[in-house]
Protein backbone atom coordinates (compact mmCIF):
# COMPACT_ATOMS: atom_id res chain seq x y z
CA UNK A 1 0.00 0.00 0.00
CA UNK A 2 2.53 2.89 1.32
CA UNK A 3 4.98 0.93 -0.92
CA UNK A 4 3.18 2.74 -4.10
CA UNK A 5 4.14 6.45 -2.42
CA UNK A 6 7.53 5.15 -1.80
CA UNK A 7 7.96 3.86 -5.37
CA UNK A 8 6.89 7.01 -7.22
CA UNK A 9 8.96 9.13 -5.18
CA UNK A 10 12.37 6.80 -5.24
CA UNK A 11 11.52 6.33 -8.65
CA UNK A 12 11.49 9.99 -9.10
CA UNK A 13 14.82 11.04 -7.36
CA UNK A 14 16.42 8.43 -8.76
CA UNK A 15 15.83 10.36 -12.32
CA UNK A 16 16.21 13.93 -10.42
CA UNK A 17 19.94 12.51 -9.59
CA UNK A 18 20.63 11.66 -13.31
CA UNK A 19 19.31 15.10 -13.73
CA UNK A 20 21.70 16.32 -11.37
CA UNK A 21 24.46 14.06 -13.37
CA UNK A 22 23.82 15.94 -16.24
CA UNK A 23 23.86 19.28 -14.86
CA UNK A 24 27.43 18.38 -13.08
CA UNK A 25 29.09 17.49 -16.70
CA UNK A 26 27.58 20.46 -18.21
CA UNK A 27 29.15 23.04 -15.90
CA UNK A 28 32.33 20.70 -15.27
CA UNK A 29 32.17 21.58 -19.32
CA UNK A 30 31.35 25.23 -18.91
CA UNK A 31 35.23 25.99 -19.89
CA UNK A 32 35.38 23.44 -22.73
CA UNK A 33 36.08 24.61 -25.94
CA UNK A 34 33.19 23.68 -28.33
CA UNK A 35 31.58 21.94 -25.58
CA UNK A 36 27.05 21.40 -26.45
CA UNK A 37 25.50 21.91 -23.03
CA UNK A 38 22.85 18.96 -22.54
CA UNK A 39 19.43 19.33 -21.46
CA UNK A 40 16.67 17.26 -20.71
CA UNK A 41 12.98 17.55 -19.70
CA UNK A 42 10.86 15.03 -17.32
CA UNK A 43 7.84 13.19 -18.73
CA UNK A 44 5.32 11.04 -16.66
CA UNK A 45 5.57 7.36 -16.29
CA UNK A 46 2.86 4.64 -16.48
CA UNK A 47 -0.42 5.81 -15.00
CA UNK A 48 -2.47 2.86 -13.14
CA UNK A 49 -6.06 2.37 -13.59
CA UNK A 50 -7.83 1.33 -10.50
CA UNK A 51 -11.53 -0.07 -10.62
CA UNK A 52 -12.56 1.15 -6.80
CA UNK A 53 -16.05 0.96 -5.94
CA UNK A 54 -17.66 -0.63 -9.76
CA UNK A 55 -21.44 -0.41 -8.04
CA UNK A 56 -23.22 1.86 -10.75
CA UNK A 57 -24.91 4.24 -8.20
CA UNK A 58 -20.85 5.66 -7.04
CA UNK A 59 -21.22 6.81 -10.46
CA UNK A 60 -23.26 9.75 -9.44
CA UNK A 61 -22.08 13.37 -9.67
CA UNK A 62 -18.38 11.90 -11.12
CA UNK A 63 -16.83 14.33 -13.03
CA UNK A 64 -13.72 12.55 -14.72
CA UNK A 65 -14.29 8.32 -16.28
CA UNK A 66 -14.40 5.34 -13.98
CA UNK A 67 -12.09 4.27 -11.94
CA UNK A 68 -9.01 5.80 -10.32
CA UNK A 69 -5.96 6.84 -12.37
CA UNK A 70 -2.47 7.21 -10.22
CA UNK A 71 0.34 7.56 -11.64
CA UNK A 72 3.87 6.30 -10.74
CA UNK A 73 6.01 9.28 -10.88
CA UNK A 74 8.30 10.92 -13.28
CA UNK A 75 11.61 10.08 -15.39
CA UNK A 76 13.89 11.99 -17.27
CA UNK A 77 13.47 12.02 -21.16
CA UNK A 78 16.10 11.54 -23.98
CA UNK A 79 19.39 13.79 -23.50
CA UNK A 80 19.13 16.40 -25.92
CA UNK A 81 22.23 18.50 -27.22
CA UNK A 82 22.04 22.16 -27.26
CA UNK A 83 23.43 23.09 -30.26
CA UNK A 84 23.84 26.77 -30.08
CA UNK A 85 26.28 28.56 -31.16
CA UNK A 86 28.60 29.27 -28.28
CA UNK A 87 30.24 32.72 -27.95
CA UNK A 88 33.69 33.75 -29.71
CA UNK A 89 37.00 33.91 -27.83
CA UNK A 90 39.79 35.74 -29.75
CA UNK A 91 42.97 34.36 -29.06
CA UNK A 92 45.49 35.14 -32.07
CA UNK A 93 47.04 31.56 -31.90
CA UNK A 94 46.97 30.22 -36.31
CA UNK A 95 45.85 27.27 -35.25
CA UNK A 96 42.37 28.03 -33.39
CA UNK A 97 39.36 28.21 -35.44
CA UNK A 98 35.91 28.45 -34.93
CA UNK A 99 33.11 27.02 -37.03
CA UNK A 100 30.47 29.55 -37.63
CA UNK A 101 27.71 27.54 -38.39
CA UNK A 102 25.51 25.60 -35.80
CA UNK A 103 25.50 22.50 -37.82
CA UNK A 104 28.73 22.11 -39.43
CA UNK A 105 31.82 20.16 -37.44
CA UNK A 106 35.46 19.12 -37.85
CA UNK A 107 35.62 15.21 -39.04
CA UNK A 108 38.88 13.69 -37.40
CA UNK A 109 39.68 10.53 -37.91
CA UNK A 110 39.63 7.99 -34.62
CA UNK A 111 40.55 4.39 -34.91
CA UNK A 112 39.53 4.43 -38.61
CA UNK A 113 36.39 5.81 -37.54
CA UNK A 114 35.21 9.22 -38.28
CA UNK A 115 34.19 11.17 -35.17
CA UNK A 116 32.77 14.79 -35.13
CA UNK A 117 33.98 17.17 -33.10
CA UNK A 118 33.45 21.36 -32.98
CA UNK A 119 36.41 21.99 -31.26
CA UNK A 120 38.55 23.99 -32.92
CA UNK A 121 41.84 23.91 -31.32
CA UNK A 122 44.34 22.41 -33.78
CA UNK A 123 48.22 21.60 -33.91
CA UNK A 124 50.93 20.04 -35.38
CA UNK A 125 52.35 16.89 -35.08
CA UNK A 126 55.68 15.43 -36.68
CA UNK A 127 55.76 12.46 -38.56
CA UNK A 128 58.09 11.01 -41.11
CA UNK A 129 61.44 11.46 -38.46
CA UNK A 130 59.95 15.08 -38.21
CA UNK A 131 60.58 15.96 -41.63
CA UNK A 132 57.07 16.56 -42.01
CA UNK A 133 53.94 17.79 -39.56
CA UNK A 134 50.00 16.73 -39.75
CA UNK A 135 47.21 18.71 -38.34
CA UNK A 136 45.92 17.07 -35.04
CA UNK A 137 43.82 18.08 -32.38
CA UNK A 138 44.61 17.94 -28.87
CA UNK A 139 43.83 14.33 -28.46
CA UNK A 140 46.88 13.54 -31.58
CA UNK A 141 43.42 12.64 -33.86
CA UNK A 142 44.66 13.67 -37.56
CA UNK A 143 41.88 16.24 -39.35
CA UNK A 144 40.44 15.21 -41.81
CA UNK A 145 41.15 17.40 -45.15
CA UNK A 146 39.57 17.67 -48.35
CA UNK A 147 41.54 14.61 -49.53
CA UNK A 148 42.69 12.67 -46.68
CA UNK A 149 44.60 14.42 -43.48
CA UNK A 150 46.38 17.39 -44.17
CA UNK A 151 50.09 16.56 -43.91
CA UNK A 152 52.74 18.77 -45.05
CA UNK A 153 56.89 19.60 -45.03
CA UNK A 154 57.75 21.01 -41.32
CA UNK A 155 60.00 24.03 -42.32
CA UNK A 156 57.66 27.01 -42.93
CA UNK A 157 57.53 30.51 -41.81
CA UNK A 158 53.66 31.04 -40.95
CA UNK A 159 50.69 29.08 -41.50
CA UNK A 160 47.04 30.50 -42.04
CA UNK A 161 44.17 29.19 -41.98
CA UNK A 162 41.52 30.79 -44.34
CA UNK A 163 37.65 30.89 -43.89
CA UNK A 164 37.34 28.23 -46.04
CA UNK A 165 39.40 26.02 -44.59
CA UNK A 166 42.24 26.01 -46.89
CA UNK A 167 45.34 25.83 -44.29
CA UNK A 168 48.24 27.97 -46.01
CA UNK A 169 51.82 27.69 -45.57
CA UNK A 170 54.12 30.76 -46.19
CA UNK A 171 57.72 29.90 -47.11
CA UNK A 172 60.06 32.93 -47.96
CA UNK A 173 57.96 35.13 -50.05
CA UNK A 174 56.27 31.95 -51.66
CA UNK A 175 52.21 31.29 -50.39
CA UNK A 176 51.53 27.22 -50.79
CA UNK A 177 47.93 25.50 -50.32
CA UNK A 178 48.90 22.67 -47.72
CA UNK A 179 45.74 20.91 -47.72
CA UNK A 180 41.91 22.02 -47.19
CA UNK A 181 40.16 21.39 -43.59
CA UNK A 182 36.72 19.08 -44.76
CA UNK A 183 33.95 20.59 -42.80
CA UNK A 184 30.90 18.45 -42.62
CA UNK A 185 27.53 19.61 -42.78
CA UNK A 186 25.06 17.80 -40.97
CA UNK A 187 21.64 17.99 -41.85
CA UNK A 188 20.12 16.96 -38.64
CA UNK A 189 23.02 17.08 -36.18
CA UNK A 190 20.57 15.78 -32.83
CA UNK A 191 20.59 12.63 -34.97
CA UNK A 192 24.61 12.56 -33.65
CA UNK A 193 25.77 10.51 -30.47
CA UNK A 194 28.39 11.94 -27.77
CA UNK A 195 30.96 9.54 -27.42
CA UNK A 196 33.23 11.83 -24.74
CA UNK A 197 36.57 13.36 -25.95
CA UNK A 198 33.84 16.16 -26.83
CA UNK A 199 33.46 14.28 -30.29
CA UNK A 200 30.46 12.46 -32.07
CA UNK A 201 29.48 10.02 -33.92
CA UNK A 202 26.86 8.41 -36.57
CA UNK A 203 24.84 6.33 -34.40
CA UNK A 204 25.86 2.57 -35.67
CA UNK A 205 23.37 0.80 -37.77
CA UNK A 206 22.01 4.15 -39.31
CA UNK A 207 22.15 3.97 -42.89
CA UNK A 208 20.71 7.18 -44.25
CA UNK A 209 23.25 8.64 -46.91
CA UNK A 210 21.75 12.49 -46.65
CA UNK A 211 23.02 12.98 -43.39
CA UNK A 212 26.25 14.07 -43.71
CA UNK A 213 27.43 16.39 -46.68
CA UNK A 214 30.04 19.13 -47.57
CA UNK A 215 29.57 22.37 -46.35
CA UNK A 216 29.06 24.91 -49.09
CA UNK A 217 33.06 26.64 -49.44
CA UNK A 218 30.85 30.31 -49.10
CA UNK A 219 33.82 31.79 -47.19
CA UNK A 220 32.23 31.95 -43.96
CA UNK A 221 32.97 28.50 -42.62
CA UNK A 222 35.62 28.99 -40.08
CA UNK A 223 37.11 32.18 -38.42
CA UNK A 224 40.89 31.75 -37.54
CA UNK A 225 42.44 32.82 -34.99
CA UNK A 226 39.48 32.28 -32.28
CA UNK A 227 37.72 29.58 -30.25
CA UNK A 228 33.87 29.03 -29.54
CA UNK A 229 33.61 28.65 -25.82
CA UNK A 230 31.18 26.72 -24.63
CA UNK A 231 27.58 27.34 -24.67
CA UNK A 232 26.89 26.44 -21.01
CA UNK A 233 25.33 29.05 -18.91
CA UNK A 234 26.33 28.64 -15.45
CA UNK A 235 23.69 31.14 -14.40
CA UNK A 236 21.30 28.55 -15.46
CA UNK A 237 23.05 25.30 -14.48
CA UNK A 238 23.01 26.68 -11.55
CA UNK A 239 19.25 27.45 -11.42
CA UNK A 240 18.15 24.27 -12.49
CA UNK A 241 20.22 22.56 -9.90
CA UNK A 242 18.93 24.05 -6.78
CA UNK A 243 15.47 23.22 -8.91
CA UNK A 244 16.90 19.78 -9.19
CA UNK A 245 17.75 19.48 -5.88
CA UNK A 246 14.85 21.18 -4.16
CA UNK A 247 13.05 18.29 -5.83
CA UNK A 248 14.83 15.90 -4.24
CA UNK A 249 13.90 16.93 -0.99
CA UNK A 250 10.39 17.14 -1.58
CA UNK A 251 10.63 13.13 -2.88
CA UNK A 252 12.58 12.49 0.17
CA UNK A 253 9.86 13.80 2.20
CA UNK A 254 7.50 12.14 0.40
CA UNK A 255 9.37 8.79 1.46
CA UNK A 256 9.60 9.68 5.26
CA UNK A 257 5.87 10.76 5.42
CA UNK A 258 5.31 7.33 3.66
CA UNK A 259 7.26 5.64 6.58
CA UNK A 260 5.78 7.22 9.14
CA UNK A 261 2.43 6.21 7.89
CA UNK A 262 3.05 2.52 7.63
CA UNK A 263 4.80 2.72 11.05
CA UNK A 264 0.97 4.22 12.31
CA UNK A 265 0.02 0.69 10.98
CA UNK A 266 2.72 -0.89 12.55
CA UNK A 267 0.92 0.43 15.50
CA UNK A 268 -2.24 -0.81 15.57
CA UNK A 269 -0.81 -3.99 17.20
CA UNK B 1 -19.73 -5.51 16.23
CA UNK B 2 -18.72 -1.98 16.54
CA UNK B 3 -19.66 -0.38 13.06
CA UNK B 4 -16.69 2.38 13.59
CA UNK B 5 -14.35 -0.30 13.23
CA UNK B 6 -14.57 -0.55 9.61
CA UNK B 7 -14.86 3.38 9.19
CA UNK B 8 -11.77 3.68 10.75
CA UNK B 9 -9.89 1.59 8.59
CA UNK B 10 -11.51 3.05 5.37
CA UNK B 11 -10.39 6.60 6.27
CA UNK B 12 -7.01 5.25 6.25
CA UNK B 13 -7.43 3.34 3.34
CA UNK B 14 -8.99 6.97 1.73
CA UNK B 15 -6.24 8.72 3.15
CA UNK B 16 -3.43 6.63 1.55
CA UNK B 17 -4.82 6.67 -1.60
CA UNK B 18 -5.20 10.65 -1.18
CA UNK B 19 -1.63 10.77 -0.06
CA UNK B 20 -0.32 8.33 -3.27
CA UNK B 21 -2.20 11.11 -5.46
CA UNK B 22 -0.58 13.71 -4.43
CA UNK B 23 2.66 12.11 -4.32
CA UNK B 24 2.86 11.60 -8.06
CA UNK B 25 1.90 15.25 -8.25
CA UNK B 26 5.63 16.14 -6.59
CA UNK B 27 7.02 13.41 -8.55
CA UNK B 28 5.88 15.15 -11.64
CA UNK B 29 6.64 18.99 -9.82
CA UNK B 30 8.94 19.02 -13.04
CA UNK B 31 7.59 17.47 -15.90
CA UNK B 32 6.42 20.08 -18.25
CA UNK B 33 2.46 19.81 -19.44
CA UNK B 34 1.84 18.02 -16.32
CA UNK B 35 -1.96 18.88 -14.76
CA UNK B 36 -1.80 17.87 -11.23
CA UNK B 37 -4.49 15.51 -10.12
CA UNK B 38 -7.08 16.50 -7.17
CA UNK B 39 -8.59 13.31 -4.96
CA UNK B 40 -12.18 13.32 -4.27
CA UNK B 41 -13.51 11.62 -1.17
CA UNK B 42 -16.48 10.31 -0.97
CA UNK B 43 -18.10 8.81 1.95
CA UNK B 44 -19.85 5.22 1.43
CA UNK B 45 -23.81 4.86 0.73
CA UNK B 46 -25.57 5.83 3.68
CA UNK B 47 -27.12 3.19 6.03
CA UNK B 48 -30.83 3.77 7.38
CA UNK B 49 -30.57 2.92 10.82
CA UNK B 50 -33.96 2.08 12.60
CA UNK B 51 -34.77 0.91 16.44
CA UNK B 52 -36.78 -2.45 16.72
CA UNK B 53 -37.74 -3.04 19.79
CA UNK B 54 -40.90 -3.20 21.88
CA UNK B 55 -41.71 -0.93 24.96
CA UNK B 56 -42.71 -2.81 28.52
CA UNK B 57 -46.29 -1.29 29.86
CA UNK B 58 -46.70 -2.14 33.31
CA UNK B 59 -49.21 -3.59 33.48
CA UNK B 60 -50.44 -6.85 35.25
CA UNK B 61 -50.18 -8.69 32.47
CA UNK B 62 -47.07 -6.90 31.23
CA UNK B 63 -48.39 -5.45 27.89
CA UNK B 64 -45.71 -5.49 25.50
CA UNK B 65 -45.71 -2.12 22.63
CA UNK B 66 -43.93 -3.04 19.54
CA UNK B 67 -41.74 -0.21 18.42
CA UNK B 68 -40.18 0.84 15.69
CA UNK B 69 -38.44 4.27 14.92
CA UNK B 70 -35.84 5.71 12.32
CA UNK B 71 -32.78 6.51 14.03
CA UNK B 72 -31.22 7.94 10.96
CA UNK B 73 -28.70 7.70 8.47
CA UNK B 74 -25.48 6.52 9.07
CA UNK B 75 -22.23 6.18 6.50
CA UNK B 76 -20.19 3.62 7.27
CA UNK B 77 -16.80 4.45 5.58
CA UNK B 78 -15.55 7.03 3.11
CA UNK B 79 -13.22 5.82 -0.01
CA UNK B 80 -11.38 8.69 -2.90
CA UNK B 81 -13.98 8.33 -5.36
CA UNK B 82 -11.48 9.62 -8.07
CA UNK B 83 -8.74 12.05 -9.02
CA UNK B 84 -9.28 15.24 -10.85
CA UNK B 85 -7.02 16.67 -13.07
CA UNK B 86 -6.45 19.87 -12.78
CA UNK B 87 -6.38 21.53 -16.28
CA UNK B 88 -5.08 24.95 -15.63
CA UNK B 89 -2.74 26.25 -17.74
CA UNK B 90 0.77 26.17 -15.94
CA UNK B 91 3.25 28.99 -16.40
CA UNK B 92 5.40 29.25 -19.62
CA UNK B 93 8.84 29.05 -19.02
CA UNK B 94 11.74 29.84 -21.81
CA UNK B 95 13.93 27.10 -22.75
CA UNK B 96 15.45 28.46 -26.09
CA UNK B 97 15.30 25.54 -28.18
CA UNK B 98 13.34 25.30 -31.29
CA UNK B 99 11.88 22.21 -30.93
CA UNK B 100 9.96 23.92 -27.32
CA UNK B 101 6.55 24.74 -27.98
CA UNK B 102 4.10 25.58 -25.32
CA UNK B 103 -0.08 26.14 -25.63
CA UNK B 104 -1.32 29.53 -24.07
CA UNK B 105 -5.06 29.16 -24.17
CA UNK B 106 -6.84 31.96 -24.42
CA UNK B 107 -10.98 32.50 -24.73
CA UNK B 108 -12.73 29.46 -25.45
CA UNK B 109 -16.25 28.37 -26.11
CA UNK B 110 -16.98 26.04 -22.97
CA UNK B 111 -15.40 27.23 -19.70
CA UNK B 112 -14.35 23.23 -19.54
CA UNK B 113 -12.41 23.18 -22.55
CA UNK B 114 -8.89 22.92 -23.77
CA UNK B 115 -6.42 22.51 -26.76
CA UNK B 116 -4.06 20.43 -26.89
CA UNK B 117 -1.20 18.94 -29.49
CA UNK B 118 -2.17 15.41 -31.22
CA UNK B 119 0.31 12.48 -31.25
CA UNK B 120 0.30 8.94 -32.70
CA UNK B 121 1.33 6.34 -30.08
CA UNK B 122 2.79 2.94 -31.19
CA UNK B 123 -0.31 2.14 -32.17
CA UNK B 124 -1.32 4.36 -34.45
CA UNK B 125 -4.50 6.05 -32.13
CA UNK B 126 -4.42 9.42 -31.85
CA UNK B 127 -3.29 10.65 -28.24
CA UNK B 128 -3.33 14.40 -26.84
CA UNK B 129 -0.60 16.21 -24.73
CA UNK B 130 0.42 19.38 -23.32
CA UNK B 131 4.13 18.57 -23.10
CA UNK B 132 5.48 20.22 -26.07
CA UNK B 133 8.99 19.42 -25.16
CA UNK B 134 9.03 17.92 -29.21
CA UNK B 135 12.53 17.12 -30.63
CA UNK B 136 13.27 15.58 -34.33
CA UNK B 137 13.54 12.61 -34.77
CA UNK B 138 16.99 11.01 -36.86
CA UNK B 139 14.58 10.83 -40.22
CA UNK B 140 13.63 14.49 -40.01
CA UNK B 141 10.31 13.82 -38.25
CA UNK B 142 8.82 16.10 -35.35
CA UNK B 143 8.84 13.78 -32.40
CA UNK B 144 7.60 13.80 -29.02
CA UNK B 145 10.18 13.21 -26.39
CA UNK B 146 9.12 9.55 -26.25
CA UNK B 147 9.40 9.07 -29.97
CA UNK B 148 5.98 9.30 -30.87
CA UNK B 149 5.17 10.81 -34.07
CA UNK B 150 3.45 15.20 -33.71
CA UNK B 151 0.90 15.05 -36.02
CA UNK B 152 -0.12 18.04 -38.51
CA UNK B 153 -3.77 19.03 -38.97
CA UNK B 154 -4.16 16.79 -42.16
CA UNK B 155 -3.13 13.47 -39.21
CA UNK B 156 -0.01 12.55 -40.56
CA UNK B 157 3.71 13.23 -39.38
CA UNK B 158 5.43 16.48 -39.81
CA UNK B 159 8.75 16.03 -41.96
CA UNK B 160 10.93 19.06 -40.78
CA UNK B 161 13.87 18.22 -42.98
CA UNK B 162 16.12 18.65 -39.66
CA UNK B 163 15.93 22.36 -40.88
CA UNK B 164 14.94 25.05 -38.49
CA UNK B 165 11.48 25.87 -38.73
CA UNK B 166 9.63 28.47 -37.40
CA UNK B 167 6.32 28.19 -35.72
CA UNK B 168 3.79 31.12 -35.88
CA UNK B 169 1.55 32.19 -32.97
CA UNK B 170 -1.96 30.59 -35.31
CA UNK B 171 0.09 27.22 -35.31
CA UNK B 172 1.98 27.20 -38.52
CA UNK B 173 5.00 25.40 -39.37
CA UNK B 174 7.40 27.07 -41.62
CA UNK B 175 10.46 26.19 -43.25
CA UNK B 176 12.06 25.99 -46.38
CA UNK B 177 9.82 23.66 -48.53
CA UNK B 178 7.29 23.06 -45.30
CA UNK B 179 4.04 24.91 -44.53
CA UNK B 180 1.65 22.84 -42.19
CA UNK B 181 -0.48 23.62 -39.45
CA UNK B 182 0.58 22.05 -36.11
CA UNK B 183 -2.43 19.12 -35.05
CA UNK B 184 -3.98 21.18 -32.10
CA UNK B 185 -7.77 19.78 -31.09
CA UNK B 186 -10.26 21.77 -28.78
CA UNK B 187 -12.44 19.36 -26.35
CA UNK B 188 -15.03 20.82 -24.73
CA UNK B 189 -15.03 18.89 -21.58
CA UNK B 190 -11.20 18.18 -20.54
CA UNK B 191 -12.57 15.64 -17.67
CA UNK B 192 -13.65 13.43 -20.50
CA UNK B 193 -9.50 12.97 -20.68
CA UNK B 194 -7.86 9.95 -19.41
CA UNK B 195 -4.06 9.96 -17.91
CA UNK B 196 -2.33 7.66 -19.67
CA UNK B 197 1.61 6.63 -20.28
CA UNK B 198 3.94 9.12 -20.90
CA UNK B 199 1.70 12.48 -20.93
CA UNK B 200 -0.43 11.10 -23.21
CA UNK B 201 -4.19 11.78 -22.82
CA UNK B 202 -6.95 9.72 -24.56
CA UNK B 203 -10.39 10.60 -24.78
CA UNK B 204 -12.71 8.00 -23.22
CA UNK B 205 -14.05 5.66 -26.26
CA UNK B 206 -11.09 6.99 -28.17
CA UNK B 207 -13.90 9.75 -29.31
CA UNK B 208 -12.16 12.07 -32.37
CA UNK B 209 -11.69 16.02 -30.54
CA UNK B 210 -12.97 18.88 -33.03
CA UNK B 211 -10.17 20.90 -34.53
CA UNK B 212 -8.96 23.66 -32.76
CA UNK B 213 -8.96 25.80 -35.35
CA UNK B 214 -12.48 26.16 -36.21
CA UNK B 215 -13.58 25.93 -32.60
CA UNK B 216 -13.60 29.31 -31.93
CA UNK B 217 -11.30 29.30 -29.35
CA UNK B 218 -8.17 31.40 -29.00
CA UNK B 219 -5.23 30.44 -28.61
CA UNK B 220 -1.64 30.86 -29.32
CA UNK B 221 1.66 28.52 -30.02
CA UNK B 222 4.92 29.96 -28.73
CA UNK B 223 7.96 28.15 -29.60
CA UNK B 224 10.96 28.57 -27.84
CA UNK B 225 8.79 27.98 -24.62
CA UNK B 226 7.77 25.23 -22.15
CA UNK B 227 4.31 25.03 -20.41
CA UNK B 228 5.81 24.27 -16.78
CA UNK B 229 3.75 21.44 -14.66
CA UNK B 230 0.90 23.05 -12.71
CA UNK B 231 1.95 21.40 -9.28
CA UNK B 232 1.95 23.77 -6.67
CA UNK B 233 4.81 22.21 -4.12
CA UNK B 234 3.77 23.94 -1.15
CA UNK B 235 0.24 23.38 -1.67
CA UNK B 236 0.68 19.67 -2.28
CA UNK B 237 2.97 19.14 1.02
CA UNK B 238 0.07 20.91 2.99
CA UNK B 239 -2.07 18.96 1.80
CA UNK B 240 0.48 15.64 2.29
CA UNK B 241 0.36 16.73 5.97
CA UNK B 242 -2.79 17.56 6.25
CA UNK B 243 -3.35 13.68 4.47
CA UNK B 244 -0.95 12.23 6.86
CA UNK B 245 -2.55 13.85 10.17
CA UNK B 246 -5.52 12.68 8.69
CA UNK B 247 -4.58 9.00 8.71
CA UNK B 248 -3.20 9.58 12.03
CA UNK B 249 -6.69 10.43 13.57
CA UNK B 250 -8.12 7.51 12.01
CA UNK B 251 -5.67 5.07 13.16
CA UNK B 252 -5.98 6.44 16.64
CA UNK B 253 -9.74 5.81 16.11
CA UNK B 254 -9.13 2.24 15.13
CA UNK B 255 -7.14 1.81 18.34
CA UNK B 256 -9.89 3.17 20.58
CA UNK B 257 -12.10 0.73 18.93
CA UNK B 258 -9.78 -1.97 19.67
CA UNK B 259 -8.89 -0.91 23.40
CA UNK B 260 -12.90 -0.99 23.52
CA UNK B 261 -12.68 -4.83 22.06
CA UNK B 262 -10.27 -5.40 24.21
CA UNK B 263 -12.19 -4.74 27.40
CA UNK B 264 -15.30 -6.27 25.91
CA UNK B 265 -13.33 -9.48 25.35
CA UNK B 266 -10.93 -9.48 28.67
CA UNK B 267 -12.90 -7.39 31.10
CA UNK B 268 -16.59 -7.80 30.66
CA UNK B 269 -16.56 -11.95 31.16
CA UNK B 270 -13.70 -11.93 33.84
CA UNK B 271 -15.10 -13.98 36.73
CA UNK B 272 -14.47 -12.98 40.37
Amino acid sequence: MSLRTMGQAAVTMNQLQHQMDMIGHNLANSQTTGYKSRQAEFSNLLTQQINNMSNPDNAINRVTPDGIRIGTGARLGAIHNNLSLGSMQKTGRDLDTMLLNENHFYQIMVDGETHYTRDGAFYLQPVNNGAEVVLVTQDGYPVNGVNGPIQFEGNFDAIQIDRNGAVIVRRGDQNVLAGTIAVAQIERPRSLEAVGDNLFRIPQNFTDNGLVQQAPLDGSLIESGSLEMSNVSIQEQMTQLINAQRSYQFNSRTISMADQMQGLVNQLR
Amino acid sequence: MLRGFYTAASGMIAQQRQQEILSNNIANANTPGYQADQAVLRSFPELLLQQMGSKNIPTENGLKIPENRVIGGLTTGVYAQEAIPNFAQGDIRETGIFTDMALVEGLKPDETGGIFFTVQNNEGEIRYTRNGHFTVDAEGYLTTNEGYYVLNQAGNPIQTNGLDFTVTPEGGVQAAGLNTQLGLAYIADVQDLIKGENDLLQLEGDAVAANAYTSGAEFTVQQNYLESSNVNPMQSMTDMIQAYRSFELNQRVLKAYDDSMGKAVNEIARLG
